[in-house]
């Protein structure tokens, strides 16, 4: 059986981030859709919408949407682990 | 002869480590795991090393090129564990890493202190001593090289091919640093000024990924954002 590492909190928060950041280009974002690409519980996933929107890197009070400084730090997060994908360090 | 162009050199590779510790220091910025201060603080210890070289270049002190050499070889142990632990999960060697870290710190402090302090035991080191120090550090590269090839060779993509090359150019630098000190009647010559260009050609490839990595994809976001209606 194929076994999946464990995320720690700034990778989730990354990976949310990310998927939110494609699923706002579509017409509208689907919790349930980013729920299943996340791969957490829908209640956990809610307290993690409540925590990055409290840092303010997200929006949700009409629907759920990047704010400028959550465009920033998804576009610095993706540069860094690019980067440390092209220097051969992975991040796990 | 080639004082000169030495000495150009060390002083344009001491500037490009300096430039290449901001960006090293992103990893550490964006999770902040101790495993990953291993790359700025190599490169900063790298870049140290050059700047003293450049100084003992200037300014014959007794002495001098040997603290370079430790310090040389002490960042080339950073990076060597750096990529050791990146590999591994970070809870896990959490505490190992940190174990590792300060030792290799109060080692190389205590080498620089007894070095500065003492000068005789510098007469010791330069011979045998230092050969050892400058197969530890080819030893150290050679590991880098492995784990950054078995890397790309794992993801198979063309942008990852960059920093092994970097790497083995440095290794090879290395390589021509260990044959000058074990050959007492070795003569600076093209080999010597070519190993110390290969470490700039090196350099120069860490620099241009960062460039690729940071600065083309701002770009190309900035591009796509004016784009959007």
């Amino acid at each position: 059986m194929k076994q999946i590492a464990r995320r720690d909190k700034l990778k989730i928060y990354g990976d949310l981030l990310s998927i939110l950041n494609e699923e706002t280009s579509k017409d509208k974002v689907v919790l349930t859709r980013v729920q299943v690409r996340l791969n957490v519980p829908f209640d956990r996933l809610k307290t993690y919408i409540t925590q990055l929107s409290g840092l303010g890197l997200i929006d949700d009070e009409n629907s759920l949407k990047l704010t400028e400084k959550g465009k920033q730090y998804i576009k610095e997060y993706e540069n860094v682990l690019d980067f440390m994908k092209r220097m051969g360090i992975a991040y796990q | 002869m080639y004082e000169v162009p030495r000495l150009a050199i060390e002083i344009a590779s001491a500037i490009l480590y300096f430039i290449l510790v901001r960006y090293m220091i992103k990893p550490y910025g964006l999770t902040r795991e101790e495993r990953y201060l291993g790359l700025p603080l190599g490169f900063g210890f790298l870049g140290v090393a050059e700047t003293i070289l450049a100084i003992g270049i200037i300014l014959p002190i007794h002495g001098i090129g040997t603290v370079s050499v430790v310090m040389r070889t002490f960042a080339f142990v950073f990076l060597a564990f750096t990529y050791y632990f990146s590999k591994k999960p970070s809870k896990n060697s959490r505490f190992a890493w940190i174990i590792i870290l300060s030792s290799i710190i109060v080692g190389l402090t205590t080498w620089i202190l007894s070095l500065v302090s003492a000068p005789l035991m510098t007469i010791g080191i330069t011979t045998s001593f230092g050969i050892f120090l400058r197969i530890l550090a080819l030893v150290c590269l050679s590991y880098i090289c492995i784990h950054t090839l078995r890397s790309h060779i794992k993801s198979l993509d063309p942008t990852t091919i960059w920093i092994p090359l970097g790497f083995i150019l440095l290794a090879i630098s290395q390589y021509s640093q260990l044959i000058r000190a074990a050959d007492e009647n070795y003569l600076y010559g093209v080999a010597f000024v070519g190993g110390l260009a290969a470490r700039l050609i090196g350099l120069a490839v860490f620099l241009y990924v960062a460039y690729r990595t940071f600065y083309r994809a701002t770009k190309r976001g900035g591009i796509n954002e004016a784009d959007r209606p």
